[in-house]
């Protein structure tokens, strides 16, 4: 019984000694401006229909996207000019721009419905997302913030989890929409998009 | 309060355990990874990098070896390495999971080494095997045949696709869990191969899933060498006895020491080894199901606790001393689901005369950082070079390590 305790009581966080960071926040600013803010925003919160907000993402998520973006693995056709042959530097640097860019909602967000809101809230508990995704929901290392996230984009993308069409560094996320209903994928996007 | 409740569900799931051993079939409403799981636990897996590392962060410097031995860097640069089998001219090609890249590694006149990407966009293509000329890759259940590669380097074919003859269970019946394969020859000509669980732990088709199965090269003839083997990354033939050997991961969940990922021996094709009923020869807190351990095959040595055993190949070469000769070195990936890591480095498993475990030693240590229960590197696979040098497999750095003995 005392091991479970032990597990519950633990704080898994940045065991992996990473290399000395050799990311330019600077460098990814520039590289942002001429390829991503006219889609992203000039301040990484999207205004645009379906396209995500990058602000105050989490580095390590922004990375591996990029990277599976680039080597076919998730494929996005709009994404695919700009991926192409992208360095792994300009990678890093496009996370470390991106991460130090202020989060938040996008301005065109709908306003809350408490109905859809409260049907949201009661699935983030019993679909475990504070494990991976932290209980701010801001995410962690691979894992991505997904608070003040576009909520048609969310809602597409839990879509995708859920069919298989989307897939992550691991399959985790798969299994955790298994068996959402289209109308629980739009409260929890509801939800994300509108939690205070 | 979460203590509180962690207690009572574990009470709850202890005295309902002969039901709960017989109910779940249906999908669970949890992801299959997550069954078992403790409420209040931050335990998950460890983020991939999958980005080049240079040469002077891969942390060659810092592995740790028997006197006599040295390691080197034999290859980097390749994000995400694992699985490596080598070509008759001596190429060494490497599987990946989430970066789905294959890399073929050529030997220049220098003693240097080049690497080309010769495959990318697969679905963790983590199984790699030569047959002959051809380099057959398992990328989940999809099953690709590169014809005369070493000469195609530069220009790879299209390969043949054997899917449909392998008829592996699809990644769908997986559920994401464990449908990434091991693959390798045996002297008997057939593909040695895994079918893992899917799911964490719960009640299965054992006909279907935790299987180590074997084929004849075109996909045909299926036969199950194992039943009840949760997910082995890992196999090799003993050089004399022919018998198959293979690594095993225990399931997660169930404590930071229990069960301790496995080495098992299959003396006979279809014996049962056990899981989901009983792991590392002891029973299942949930899903023993009331079935005896002593019916099953025992497994043949105990690996430690979530250590991640992956890939394994008896050493077959002449450089290193006589005392390593047919012994079993093993790559210990490292744990996740479990407080204090454990594994991230390669043991040796001596065997006796009649093939009996009689010892596992530490090989290569040092990518453990116990101090600050971190770690370094995550050695996936080994592989016994002609010369009798030692490939060692660094997935996180992506870097290979080469390990030579001189007296």
């Amino acid at each position: 019984m005392r091991r479970f305790l032990c597990a519950a009581a633990f704080l898994a966080a940045a065991l992996f000694v990473a290399p000395a960071s050799a990311q330019d926040a600077r460098r990814g600013s520039e590289l942002a401006e001429g390829r991503c803010a006219s889609c992203h925003g000039a301040n990484g919160r999207s205004q645009l229909h379906d396209i995500p907000s990058l602000a105050g993402q989490q580095p390590g998520f922004i990375i591996v996207q990029l990277i599976l973006m680039r080597e076919g693995v998730r494929p996005v056709a709009a994404m695919a000019p700009f991926v192409e042959n992208l360095p792994d530097k300009d990678i890093e640097d496009l996370a470390a721009h991106y991460a130090s860019l202020p989060p938040g909602p996008s301005e065109d967000r709908t306003p809350r419905d408490t109905a859809l809101f409260s049907a949201g809230q009661a699935l983030i508990g019993p679909r475990n997302c504070a494990v991976c995704h932290m209980p701010t929901l801001v995410g962690r290392e691979q894992m991505p913030r997904i608070i003040h996230q576009r909520e048609e984009f969310l809602a597409r993308t839990l879509g995708e989890y859920r069919s298989g069409q989307r897939v992550g560094a691991d399959p985790q996320m798969n299994g955790a929409v298994v068996g959402l209903t289209n109308a629980d994928i739009a409260a929890l996007a509801h939800y994300l998009a509108h939690r205070d | 309060m979460h203590i509180k409740r962690l207690l009572l569900a574990m009470a709850a799931t202890l005295v309902a355990a002969p039901a709960f051993a017989q109910a779940p079939t249906a999908p669970a409403a949890v992801p299959g990874w997550a069954i078992g799981r403790p409420e209040g636990s931050t335990l998950a897996p460890h983020a991939p990098r999958l980005t080049v590392t240079p040469l002077a962060d891969v942390p060659v410097t810092a592995l740790r070896l028997p006197p006599g031995f040295r390691a080197e860097v034999f290859a980097h640069g390749i994000p995400g390495t694992r699985m490596m089998t080598e070509g008759p001219n001596g190429t060494v090609f490497s599987g990946t999971r989430a970066i789905g890249r294959i890399y073929a590694i050529t030997r220049n006149a220098d003693g240097t080494t080049r690497t080309r990407t010769i495959a990318q966009g697969l679905n963790q293509p983590n199984g790699l095997v030569m047959v002959g000329t051809n380099l057959i890759v398992f990328a989940g259940a999809r099953v690709l045949r590169y014809d005369n590669i070493e000469a195609n380097l530069d220009s790879v074919p299209a390969p043949v696709d054997l899917t449909a003859a392998f008829n592996l269970p699809t990644d769908a019946e997986h559920a994401g869990n464990h449908f990434w394969k091991f693959a390798t020859l045996g002297p008997d000509g057939r593909i040695y191969t895994n079918i893992g669980v899917n799911c964490n732990i719960c009640t299965f088709d054992r006909d279907r899933f935790a299987l180590l199965v074997s084929f004849n090269p075109d996909g045909s003839d299926r036969r199950i060498e194992a039943r009840g083997v949760r997910n082995s990354v890992g196999m090799g033939i003993h050089p004399v006895t022919r018998e198959l050997w293979a690594t095993n991961h225990g399931r997660d969940w169930a404590g930071n020491d229990w069960p301790q990922d496995s080495l098992h021996r299959v003396r006979r094709s279809g014996e049962d080894h056990g899981f989901p009923f009983c792991s590392g020869g002891s029973a299942d807190p949930q899903y023993n199901a009331g079935r005896a351990c002593a019916e099953f095959t025992q497994p043949a040595a105990l690996l430690g606790p979530h250590t991640a055993v992956l890939g394994m190949r008896f050493y077959t070469g002449t450089m290193f001393p006589e005392a390593y000769r047919n012994q079993i070195f093993i790559a210990r990936r490292g744990s996740w689901n479990r407080d204090r890591l454990s594994g991230y480095d390669v043991v040796v498993a001596h065997l006796d005369a009649s093939g009996n475990v009689t010892r596992v030693e530490d090989f290569m240590t040092g990518l453990r950082d116990e101090a600050n229960n971190r770690f370094l590197d995550r050695p996936a696979d080994v592989h016994v070079l002609r010369d009798g040098s030692l490939l060692v497999a660094g997935e996180q750095m992506g870097a290979i390590y080469r390990i030579t003995y001189r007296q």
